[in-house]
């Protein structure tokens, strides 16, 4: 196939998308997104300004279920029986101990959760994730990752940009820079802030060396999910006759300078920032969701924390509704600083369990039921695992050397596990698999092949892989 | 003069063929010239594993040296016979059909076309000549050149067939010159007063005003990832980075000589004759090292030993991109894959960062400090006899110090430790300890031993002191504390002397240093006021664990007249002693480093690297071992007269920072992989006038802005659009919109709230509830008090949104040239971001209080203060409709409501 960037002449396309202010007031869009939503339910996504994709694509949008602080492995998805027998006792005489980061190394700890097998599938889940452990045939867990960083802001920046130093563009910036937007009403990369942010700020989530239009967005759970989404003027008419002298002003502007594609494109901006104004607001407007639907997503819990994911869950579905292409989801604060737990394993991974559970079960299985997780890659992953042995007398400390990740939807075989660790569950013996293979795969599925999307920066031309990463073949459907 | 010669040649190829390039897919070039046809053909399709990197080589091919690539290969045959280029070989290869010999291979991706290999065939033909890479060329002139810009750029009009625009009118042009030098509007008595000034006045009047530092700063604070904390996890503040930026605002504001501030950048701790502060005497030249420790810092990282070379590496990175506009730290792991660029390159770099220390450095007043010397010995004298008296009683014992003494104050001098700053005077008191009363407790200084590789699980420090230090410096590590480093460090701050204990055990095998201070750290923010000081008798490692003898507690109680001796000594010292201080740099030990293999720490080569200069740049007379330092060595190699890159990448920054654009594009990359030069003669002419003139950036500035061309009025006719659509050849002056900074000025300035103070802290930054993580700080207010951009603080985990949004760099390397993006948040910060909202009521109040105005004036003056110009007779109608609207509200909402319509409008946040 022969592979050419869509060359879209630019001032053709902003002729194309403009309507200015008077069409829209002629035309009473505000507030109206529903008319939004069925023209893209008729359209094919359209690329506004990112390329074509290198192949046929699985996925449209990814979900990006981020476990802030780093899920114990051996608690939930690999399960180990040696911990069992092997419990209270030296892992010095057992095998050869890494440096911790915080170095102090107590006895081999056994799982406080049971494991039971689920589905056709029959894969081990513990009991942290009895909602998720029902959907364990769309899911194909992965007990062979490996990060190359033992401490937070490094293995977050990593797992997020490819990259353990700061100031990287986000895989989500990334997604975007090589497919665009397949809704112009919506930033194409949104982080659903829980309330964590995680080690590392918002760099996690910038768009580095690439142009700023390619950042997330980051949207709360909540009314007024973004800055500067409400307009002061009293009413839309208000503002709508506000900017109509803007514009009248601006193109008197244009008309003096004769061409200029900057002005222009600022002008065009103006549109998408007041139809965001409801596009916004709408999609944080759960009223219109069945009294069914948000039970399931636990938006009725008693756990608070719980109703808070739900709501960012079903702010998830909505936005991949939309054509949002990267969706990614951080945790509820709990109280027990993330998955993070240096001490007290018990209660902190069940209450970070208990908020997430539900509502990513909820998630999977309404994207199901609507068709829409054929097209949806969904993700599960922390930056690194936690040592098999205790850190102090009941919590686990940071390791890299081993972690399971799960992925659902578009293009996954259900049902899979991939990949093997040794009998402690502290480092991969089999199909050792990479943060940069999870992003070759992530673009692979997205119909991008990550050697060939590049962008020139310091001299060279960059990946989001790096040099790096390989296909991890064996998940694919 | 050969050389030259041939070097005029090439340059006047370079302007042809960007003449040519649009024709170039019907036909090839008269002569085709390596560095504009041939080499970037090669740098994207056969440099990686045809280029200088040989780890990567394949089939021992290099292409981008003759010898190399015209050599017999084991095939027998020659990649490049020069003349003929049917017995090339890589002819047949690059047209091959057969898919296991075509070059590039299939599974590069990447394909020559058919104009490429035309392109090479030809040059092959015509002898295929080598040139070396323009940019490491010294710059020249051609004789009989022209001689003024304008010149330089009517030429390459005129091969292009542009037509320059007519010149901008007179307020366009004051408030492009502003703007340009000041990143501020033009007040409406500059307005007034310019009405009929001619330009060479108001050029000059900008050149001089303050606000031209502030803005000319903040270009500059660009290139070294200026910021004011650590980021990371916790986000710590680097102590007194506000000071380097105002260090910055006073040299650009007198015209530091550019050759000056990169002396002071790099080696500012080190040069003879250190510049003085004129009115406050300190030492002006160290606070340019601070760009040093700019960058990201990071506690606890488990590989300690990594996390110093992660630090190196960005240390590298920006020192070469932004004095050479090279990315050398594209050399880390491999030889560069297309510059000239050997890992030596980066080791020996690394060498010279490795060797200086990092230190607070005290702003004091050098010359009064020497003029108290005198009274200050004569207090000692006196001081003498009482104190010895409790050294000579509590004096360590000697088992201790059999074990590894690492330093032994009792003696007449340091034992090879190195002061720094003031506070140890340069030797020990008395020939007994090192005390940093030399001259009175508060004064500022270090004393660091010389490095070592730690053997022993604990170093002691026998000492006493009060708010002060003993810390270990493994790998040039800084931020110490738990997890994992606490042990490192020890606070003081018990009277009678004692062992203090290190714990290093887990850091054995590790290079290391000790230092010695007054003052303490918290939060990594270091601290010293007047009680502050240190004594140590001597430092020592075992593997022993000694406690110190009970006896020796409350060992030291002063009698009353040594107290008042101590009195005077600190009244004496209040003059000289300034509480601030930067992060900057002090000479250490000179090391070199041996070669990352691949990158790795882990790996290295067993050959050590000297701390060179770039090789691929010629410098004659030049010797790095005449130098007592090689970061002086380095000044000199980066101002050395044949240095070709120093003064053309500055001349193309402040170019760019005019233009919007550069003469070579990629500002802070001159290699093979940045773009050409679209004038390269002009780059050169001004590059060699730049020099001559005593490296005066104001001098460069106002020779462009006096030229024709820096007054072209913004117009795009259709013709020269179809020509040259991103206007390289500046047929009119490029539209660009403003930087983050001044478009927040310049709603301060509108409406009236601008603070015009110069200098001091930072305004702490308007924190929102959509910024949140570790560290979070306390909010500042929303309008920053009023003050310009450049005071509002930087902190790396908490960076303004609108500042961001508009395109400021996030700090973290090196960043030339900005972003310009159109994100739909930069239209809703100005719709409906509360700071704009405001500052367009402050405007309204402002206008409604002028009840002397008619409603025509007032609409005038928003017009002089938003857009420096008075509105035509429809714009003024236009207004009139729009007030109107609004007839029946209060009139501070209907005035709020137009000043809001006007910050929208893009004529208020671009530069015509």
């Amino acid at each position: 196939m022969k592979q050419e960037c869509r060359k879209m002449n630019r001032r053709e396309m902003l002729t194309l998308s403009r309507n200015g202010f008077g069409a829209i007031a002629v035309m009473g869009l505000f507030g109206s997104c529903a008319k939004n939503l069925e023209r893209y339910a008729a359209n094919a996504p359209i690329s506004i300004i990112g390329q074509q994709p290198h192949y046929l694509p699985k996925a449209k949008s990814v979900i990006f279920l981020y476990m802030d602080g780093g899920v114990s492995q051996v608690d939930s998805f690999d399960p180990k029986p040696r911990l069992i027998a092997e419990n209270g006792e030296n892992p010095y005489q057992k095998f050869k101990v890494d440096d911790t980061q915080f170095g102090n190394v107590g006895k081999i700890l056994k799982s406080p959760w049971d494991f039971k097998q689920y589905g056709k599938s029959g894969i081990w889940v513990s009991d942290l994730f009895p909602k998720i452990a029902e959907c364990v045939d769309d899911i194909a867990v992965i007990r062979s990752m490996v990060s190359n960083f033992p401490e937070h802001t490094n293995a977050n920046y990593f797992l997020h940009t490819g990259s353990g130093i700061q100031g990287r563009p986000s895989m989500g910036a990334w997604i975007n820079y090589g497919l665009g937007t397949m809704n112009d009403n919506l930033p194409g990369y949104v982080v659903l802030d829980g309330g964590l942010t995680p080690p590392g700020g918002l760099d996690n989530f910038k768009n580095g060396f690439l142009p700023a239009s390619f950042q997330a967005s980051i949207l709360k759970p909540k009314k007024v999910p973004v800055p500067n989404i409400i307009p002061h003027e009293s009413t839309s008419q208000e503002q709508i006759r506000k900017l109509q002298h803007v514009e009248r002003m601006d193109q008197s502007l244009l008309g003096k300078v004769v061409q200029s594609d900057q002005i222009s494109a600022a002008i065009d901006n103006y549109e998408l920032a007041f139809k965001m104004q409801s596009s916004i607001p709408e999609l944080s407007d759960l009223s219109g969701e069945s009294e069914a639907i948000k039970k399931l997503y636990g938006l009725d819990s008693e756990d608070k924390h719980c109703r808070v994911y739900g709501t960012q869950c079903l702010m998830a579905r909505r936005l991949v509704e939309r054509g949002v292409r990267f969706v990614e989801l951080t945790c509820p604060n709990t109280g027990f600083d993330r998955w993070d737990q240096h001490s007290n394993l018990k209660k902190g991974h069940e209450a970070n369990a208990h908020a997430v559970d539900q509502p990513i079960a909820a998630l999977l299985k309404d994207l199901k039921s609507r068709g829409m997780l054929e097209d949806t890659l969904v993700v599960f992953a922390g930056e690194f695992g936690r040592t098999p042995f205790a850190q102090g007398k009941d919590g686990r400390d940071h390791n890299p050397s081993a972690f399971s990740i799960w992925l659902a939807g578009a293009g996954i075989k259900g049902g899979t596990v991939y990949g093997t660790t040794d009998e402690y569950g502290y480092r991969v013996i089999d199909k050792p698999t990479t943060i940069h293979d999870l992003h070759a795969t992530m673009l692979h599925l997205l119909g991008v092949d990550h050697i060939r999307q590049t962008y020139h920066f310091g001299g060279r031309d960059i990946r989001l892989t790096d040099v790096h990463g390989h296909l991890i073949k064996g998940i694919l459907s | 003069m050969k050389s030259i010669y041939l070097y005029m040649a090439a340059s006047f190829i370079l302007v042809l063929s960007f003449a040519q390039c649009k024709k170039e897919s019907s036909g090839l070039p008269e002569m085709v010239d390596f560095n504009h046809h041939i080499r970037p053909i090669l740098t994207q399709n056969c440099y990686t594993c045809h280029g200088p990197d040989s780890s990567s080589r394949k089939a021992n091919l290099r292409l981008d040296i003759r010898e190399g690539a015209t050599m017999k290969l084991a095939s027998g045959n020659r990649a490049i016979v020069p003349g003929h280029p049917r017995r090339s070989s890589i002819l047949q290869r690059i047209t091959s059909d057969d898919q296991m010999l075509i070059m590039p291979p299939p599974e590069s991706k990447k394909q020559l076309t058919p104009y490429q290999i035309e392109l090479i065939t030809k040059w092959i033909d015509q002898g295929a000549e080598w040139k070396k890479h323009w940019a490491l060329v010294p710059p020249t002139l051609r004789e009989g050149q022209e001689s003024t810009i304008d010149d330089f750029i009517e030429a390459s009009l005129k091969l292009q067939k542009l037509h320059q625009n007519d010149k901008a009118d007179h307020h366009t042009l004051i408030r492009r010159i502003s703007y340009v030098l000041t990143g501020l509007p033009p007040s409406l008595s500059e307005l007034e007063k310019f009405e009929q000034a001619a330009l060479n006045e108001i050029i000059d009047y900008y050149l001089s005003s303050p606000h031209f530092g502030e803005h000319w700063a903040r270009h500059w604070m660009d290139l070294v990832r200026y910021a004011e904390t650590m980021g990371h996890e916790f986000d710590y503040e680097i102590g007194g980075a506000w000071r380097y930026r105002d260090y910055l605002i006073r040299a650009f504001n007198q015209d530091l000589p550019y050759s000056q501030l990169v002396k002071e950048h790099l080696a500012g701790d080190v040069i003879t004759a250190p510049r003085l502060h004129p009115s406050e005497k300190f030492n002006e030249s160290i606070i340019g090292t601070a760009y040093v420790f700019l960058g990201e810092g990071k506690h606890s990282p488990v590989d300690i030993k990594q996390e110093e070379a992660d630090r190196m590496d960005n240390i590298i990175d920006v020192t070469s991109k932004t004095f050479q506009g090279l990315t050398v730290s594209c050399a880390r792991c491999h030889d560069h894959k297309f510059d000239p660029i050997p890992t030596t390159d980066y080791y020996a770099m690394y060498g010279m960062f490795e060797s200086a220390r990092a230190s607070p450095v005290g702003f004091d007043r050098v010359d009064e400090i020497k003029s108290i010397t005198p009274e200050i010995e004569q207090i000692n004298h006196k001081l003498k006899d009482e104190i010895l008296k409790f050294v000579e009683k509590y004096s360590p014992q000697d088992q201790w110090v059999s074990s590894n003494v690492l330093g032994d104050f009792r003696d007449s001098d340091f034992d090879g430790w190195i002061p720094s700053g003031f506070a140890f005077g340069e030797k020990p008191m008395f020939g007994k300890f090192a005390s940093s009363r030399y001259f009175s407790s508060g004064v500022k200084g270090v004393l660091r031993s010389p490095n070592f590789i730690i053997q022993d699980s604990f170093i002691y420090a026998y000492a006493t002191g009060l708010k002060s230090s003993i810390r270990i410096i493994v790998d040039n590590f800084q931020l110490i504390q738990d997890p994992l480093y606490g042990s490192l460090s020890k606070t003081l701050n018990d009277e009678s002397w004692k062992l203090y204990q290190m714990d290093v055990s887990n850091l054995i095998g590790h290079k290391a240093y000790v230092e010695i201070l007054p003052g303490t750290y918290e939060r990594h923010a270091y601290n010293i006021d007047s009680t502050s000081y240190i004594e140590v008798q001597s430092v020592f490692s075992t593997n022993n664990r000694i406690e110190s003898p009970e006896e020796y507690k409350n060992s030291i109680v002063l009698d009353a007249q040594a107290i008042t001796l101590l009195e005077k000594k600190a009244a004496l010292c209040d003059k000289i002693n300034e509480p601030s201080f930067i992060m900057g740099l002090q000479v250490g030990e000179k090391i070199f480093s041996p070669i990352f293999i691949r990158g790795s720490h882990k790996q290295l080569s067993v050959e050590k690297v000297p701390h060179e200069f770039h090789s691929a740049i010629d410098l004659n007379n030049f010797e790095t071992e005449n130098y007592s330092n090689s970061r002086l060595a380095w000044v000199e190699a980066v101002l050395h007269p044949d240095n070709p890159l120093t003064s053309r990448v500055m001349v193309n920054r402040i170019w760019h920072h005019i233009f919007g654009r550069g003469i070579v594009s990629t500002v802070d990359n001159f290699g093979l992989q940045g773009s050409l030069p679209s004038h390269p003669e002009l780059l050169d002419y001004l590059a060699i006038k730049f020099v001559e003139e005593g490296w005066s950036i104001k001098k460069m500035i106002r020779q462009i802005l006096r030229s024709e061309v820096f007054q072209l009025s913004t117009k795009v006719t259709e013709h020269n659009a179809n020509i040259d659509p991103e206007n390289i050849y500046l047929a009119s002056f490029p539209l660009r919109r403003l930087e983050a900074e001044s478009i927040r000025d310049a709603l301060l300035a509108s409406s009236g709230e601008l603070d015009r103070q110069l200098y001091g802290p930072s305004i702490p930054v308007h924190v929102t509830e959509f910024m949140n993580g570790r560290g979070r700080p306390e909010s500042g207010p929303l309008n920053g008090k009023g003050r310009r951009s450049i005071y509002v603080s930087i902190k790396r985990n908490f960076l303004s949104p609108m500042m961001l949004t508009f395109d400021m760099p996030i700090p973290f390397s090196t960043f030339g040239k900005r972003n310009t993006t159109n994100v739909p948040a930069q239209s809703l910060i100005m719709m409906n971001d509360p700071f704009v909202h405001e500052q367009a009521t402050k405007w309204a109040e402002k206008l409604v209080a002028r009840t002397d105005l008619t409603i025509n004036d007032k609409i005038e003056l928003v017009y002089l203060n938003a857009y420096s110009r008075v509105p035509s007779q429809n714009e003024i109608e236009e207004a009139t409709v729009i007030l109107n609207e609004y007839a029946d509200e209060r009139s501070v909402t209907k005035w709020k409501n137009y000043c809001h319509i006007i910050f929208n409008t893009k004529e208020f946040i671009h530069l015509q």
